[in-house]
């Protein structure tokens, strides 16, 4: 069968603007992922169409892209999860600044994600063996450490499109990540950078980031739960 | 040079274009309902500023208002209230009680009610015997 992929291209050293292009591809059958679709056109068709992936796998999370309109992993796609009777548009995040093609630059992304110290601080000598933590209190953290930081939540949000400085959702999961770990000692400090107004008070409540994450992670509810330790911290 | 989207141009497209969900849309309801409230507040002072005129004046503006356009256009803003009103205990669950796990259904209650409440505001304020009751209570 035959589908369409109509790709965002931008090249740094030809264009002003970013323009669509059209390659039509051959798909076995609708298990056919996104990636693959975008390698076909890239060996077969032209060989400067630029994007990241590493994985294939939905591991790495270098391969987040705009498919129809949201922000998914291309590599974790399936043609049948998307609408393919009408060409498939492919961009890249949104709102960030584009390198080439669908390669964004995720400097920014980083930088807020380093401002909420994403690792543990523990003052305590280390033991012999390892920190423990209860069961009950590990599995608060589960949800959270499964993020791959491929920004597609980050780059969903309303709120970071039209706030610059905004630290975004994945910024802020990183943040409960560590300041609900019982073994984290750095919490308040945690907890000051996203007790401002472009910290975790930035978030509407869209879950524009939820709809996006790719590990199904419900980003909105860890923001909540920051929102309410903040707002105990007052009390 | 990376190609840099720009603000406003670029998010506000983006706004337009991204993918919608039931809870996009219920923040952009969000939005729109309460510029709607905000603008009708000032329409309301306004409005109120008859009673320096006298009482006549107030009387004729009151008779205005009882007109049947007015009274559609007040159903109307009643649906935004309720909405603002509705959605606005929803992001409360959500941010002070575990919401976030159930925002869609809180949203579908939201909706329910909303019409419910509507379509009831509608029988009282246009049915004779609704409008009696209105009137009595004025
Ligand atoms: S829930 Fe908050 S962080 Fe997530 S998309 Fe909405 S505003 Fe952004
Ligand atoms: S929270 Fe989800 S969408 Fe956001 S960076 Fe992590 S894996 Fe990606
Ligand atoms: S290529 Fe690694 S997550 Fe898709």
């Amino acid at each position: 069968m035959k589908v369409i992929l109509r790709i965002q291209r931008y090249n740094p050293e030809k264009d002003t603007e970013p323009y669509y292009q059209e390659f039509t591809l051959e798909a076995g059958d609708d298990k056919v992922r996104i990636l693959d679709l975008l390698h076909e056109a890239k060996w077969k068709y032209d060989g400067t169409l630029t994007f990241r992936r590493s994985c294939a796998h939905g591991v790495c999370g270098s391969d987040g892209i705009r498919i129809n309109g949201r922000n998914r992993l291309a590599c974790s796609t399936l043609l049948r999860d998307v609408n393919y009777r009408k060409p498939i548009v492919i961009e890249p995040l949104p709102s960030t600044a584009i390198i080439k093609d669908l390669v964004v630059d995720m400097s920014d992304f980083y930088k807020k994600y380093e401002a909420v110290k994403p690792y543990l601080v523990n003052n305590s000598p280390p033991p012999e063996h390892e920190r423990l933590q209860s069961n009950e209190d590990a599995e608060k953290l589960f949800e959270s450490a499964k993020c791959i930081l491929c920004a597609c939540c980050t780059t969903s949000c309303p709120s970071s499109w039209s706030d610059q400085n905004y630290i975004g959702p994945a910024a802020l999961l990183k943040a409960y990540r560590f300041a609900f770990d019982t073994r984290d000692d750095a919490g308040d400090e945690r907890l000051d950078v996203v007790d401002t107004p472009d910290g975790a008070w930035r978030c509407h409540t869209i879950f524009n980031c939820v709809e996006a994450c790719p590990k199904e992670i419900n980003i909105t509810w860890h923001i909540s739960q920051l929102k309410k330790r903040l707002a105990q911290r007052e009390m | 040079m990376a190609y840099q989207p720009k603000p406003p141009a670029g998010w506000i497209k983006t706004n337009f274009t991204y993918y919608k969900h039931s809870g996009s849309w219920a923040w952009i309801l969000h939005r729109i309902t309460g510029l709607g409230l905000t603008a009708y507040i000032y329409v309301h002072i306004y409005a109120l500023t008859s009673l320096t005129q006298g009482p006549k004046a107030f009387d004729d503006e009151m008779k205005l208002f009882s007109t049947p356009v007015f009274k559609v256009l007040e159903w109307l803003l009643f649906s935004l209230v309720l909405y603002h009103a509705f959605n606005g205990v929803r992001i409360v669950l959500v941010d002070w009680a575990n919401g976030a796990r159930y925002h869609k259904k809180i949203l579908t209650v939201v909706y329910g009610l909303g019409v419910i409440l509507f379509i009831g505001m509608g029988i009282l304020m246009f049915s004779a015997h609704g409008s009696s009751i209105v009137a009595s209570t004025k």
